[in-house]
């Protein structure tokens, strides 16, 4: 019974683990050995004592399925999220969202739409030139560009947090126009 | 003393915009004849080491006599003795104003440091008055260097009616770690460095209030907040956005000269940032921009009727006025395409900002009563976030190429850069008189 008790905790202890709750239907259980289940001792005196014996058995193996089968969906979303969640791009001092990213917010509102839960952070970013003040500003801009575009490809606005940290966290170290490019960017990251 | 107060008032010539060539200097005195000449004679010192007073008060207030700006400090070839037979011997050395000094270790460990200048110059004319200063003070031993300080801005205040800017501070921020700032303070000769805050997260933006209060953005609970002090010295708390506001991200906070409001901007829900003033006693928030597009970098002018600040509602970035209530808005800077970080001078004459030309920024003054422009760096490095000494004759500001910034202090014609302090990773210095 103890052993049952803690299956909740422990499914509930992966999912927050990841930071997502999936409330998808499990996949079916894995199936259990038949032994397991028709297996009954009939000596009497000890009988309660076997049948406990496989009870605790069923729920350890019970648990060891579904703590699997709760393992894979979770390598499964993560490989999703890795694959989908790829930074975008913008031209100096722009935030409009340029074609060439607009598959990867295609892939990134897929990626939502197949994981109801998934909530994400957009933060907007600028590569070292120009001021503090200005760069938050467009950083938050930025970030609102591709929270907008999401929305217009049918993700819930709530599931999309926004931030900016301007020009205060690059990307990469470089100091040329290969490097400010990918400064300048929106980076989705599971909230 | 008439020539020293010209020489005070450097200017530097105007400028088409930015594409116009570095300024041309219109220099109405600076020649080292024109300044004004005094001597510090080593202290006579009971108790102390000579090499602490020697590092700790005898270089600080040589320099900081020289930095002030009038002042000529004679330190070579002069006379030994200081009696008033002495007097003569140092009118032919150069000097006007001879400056004896004392330092006496008292019981209890604090030093008593004793001024006395004397008008040498004067002392040739019978019945002139050659005592012309005479002051005690009194500190820690470890205070001998601020009292150095206040020593000079005291000695300004006798000359020139306005007291030095020895004894003020630069308050900063440092990149102490990947994506991890906090905000320093440095006192002006570039001593006394120390971290104001440890949050270990990205804490960017200070902002110095006259009493001494800061407040800066900090990242510390994820989203970007107002933190800071509610009374000088008190704890560092949450400002903004108040209980049971709707977040949104907040950026640049800017206290208002009286203290009382606290400028800052806020995002909304379409990516625009506007400019709101926190009454920071009340709680209550009014809205000075409500447009879509980027408003940011307030500044107020001294009386606090006005702000400056950016914004692209004409495309790029430019700076604008408006009133404290968001009335009258218009644009300031009229060439280059990209003037951003306007900070207002402590007289309310001038507005410092950034401009951008072939890819670095260079600092640029913008005179209200002439409605002109004048560059004041040009570009080996970039150069940002200008903001005033407290006297308005510098103006500190970062800078750097490759990204290694560093704070450093420039007069208003370019020409006497300083580095303020040897740290790197330094950005968005604020200098202030208060402590």
């Amino acid at each position: 019974m103890n052993l049952v008790r803690n299956l909740v905790p422990l499914s509930v202890i992966l999912a927050l683990g990841v930071g997502v709750a999936c409330k998808k239907p499990a996949p079916a259980p894995a199936p259990v050995e038949p032994a397991a289940v028709t297996a009954p001792e009939p000596a009497p005196a000890p009988q309660t004592q076997t049948n406990d014996d496989d009870a605790a058995r069923k729920a350890a193996e019970e648990a060891e399925a579904a703590r699997k089968a709760e393992a894979e969906r979770m390598a499964a979303f993560k490989a999703a999220a890795a694959a989908a969640l790829k930074d975008i791009n913008f031209e100096f001092d722009k935030s409009d969202i340029r074609e060439v990213d607009k598959t990867k917010l295609q892939a990134i509102a897929d990626f939502l739409k197949a994981y109801p839960d998934a909530k994400l952070q957009i933060a907007g970013n600028c590569d070292e030139r120009g001021t503090v003040e200005y760069n938050l500003a467009l950083g938050e801009r930025r970030a609102h560009a591709a929270q907008s575009y999401l929305t217009s490809l049918g993700v819930d606005e709530g599931r999309l947090a926004t931030i900016s940290y301007g020009k205060e966290k690059p990307e990469v170290d470089g100091h040329d126009d290969a490097s400010w490019l990918i400064n300048r960017n929106d980076q989705f990251t599971l909230q | 003393m008439k020539l020293v107060l010209l020489g005070l008032l450097l200017l530097v010539g105007p400028i088409l915009g930015a594409q116009a060539p570095p300024s041309q200097e219109v220099v109405l005195s600076t020649s080292a004849g024109s300044k004004f000449g005094v001597a510090v004679p080593f202290p006579q010192v009971q108790g102390v080491a000579p090499a602490t007073v020697t590092k700790e008060f005898h270089e600080v207030l040589n320099r900081d006599l020289e930095e002030a700006g009038p002042f000529s400090v004679l330190r070579n070839q002069l006379p030994t003795a200081t009696d008033p037979a002495s007097y003569p011997a140092w009118v032919t050395a150069g000097t006007e104003w001879l400056i004896l000094t004392g330092i006496t270790r008292k019981d209890g460990g604090d030093v008593d440091v004793t001024v006395q200048v004397v008008d040498v110059m004067a002392a040739q004319t019978k019945n002139a008055k050659t005592a012309v200063f005479s002051k005690r003070y009194t500190g820690k031993e470890g205070a001998l260097r601020r009292i150095a300080h206040r020593i000079s801005d005291d000695l300004m205040a006798q000359l020139t009616g306005e007291s030095g800017v020895a004894g003020t501070r630069v308050v900063f921020v440092r990149e102490v770690g990947r994506g991890i700032k906090e905000v320093y303070q440095v006192d002006r000769d570039g001593a006394n460095a120390r971290a104001l805050t440890s949050y270990r997260s990205l804490t960017i933006s200070p902002t110095v209030a006259a009493d001494g209060r800061i407040a800066y953005v900090t990242y510390k609970g994820g989203t970007p907040e107002i933190w800071g002090q509610r009374t000088p010295g008190g704890p560092h708390v949450r400002l903004y956005p108040t209980a049971g506001r709707p977040g949104g991200n907040c950026f640049c906070p800017v206290w208002s000269p009286n203290g009382r409001r606290l400028a800052l901007v806020q995002g909304d829900r379409r990516g625009n940032t506007d400019i709101l003033v926190l009454d920071v006693a009340t709680g209550r928030v009014r809205r000075l921009t409500d447009s879509n597009c980027i408003n940011t970098d307030p500044t107020w002018n001294p009386a606090g009727t006005q702000l400056a600040f950016t914004s692209d509602r004409e495309g790029g970035p430019q700076v604008f006025l408006m009133g404290d209530d968001g009335s009258n808005v218009r644009r300031l800077t009229q060439e280059g395409t990209y003037n951003a970080s306007p900070c207002w001078s402590p007289s309310g004459a001038m507005i410092a900002y950034v401009s951008r030309f072939e890819g670095k920024f260079d600092l640029f003054v913008y005179k209200l009563g002439e409605g002109k422009a004048y560059q004041i760096t040009t570009g080996v490095a970039s150069s940002e976030s200008p903001s005033w000494s407290p006297d308005e004759r510098r103006i500190v500001f970062s800078s750097g190429s490759r990204g290694g910034m560093q704070l450093y202090t420039t007069d208003l014609s370019g020409n006497t850069l300083r580095r303020l302090v040897d740290l790197s990773g330094c950005q968005s210095p604020k200098g202030t008189r208060s402590w």
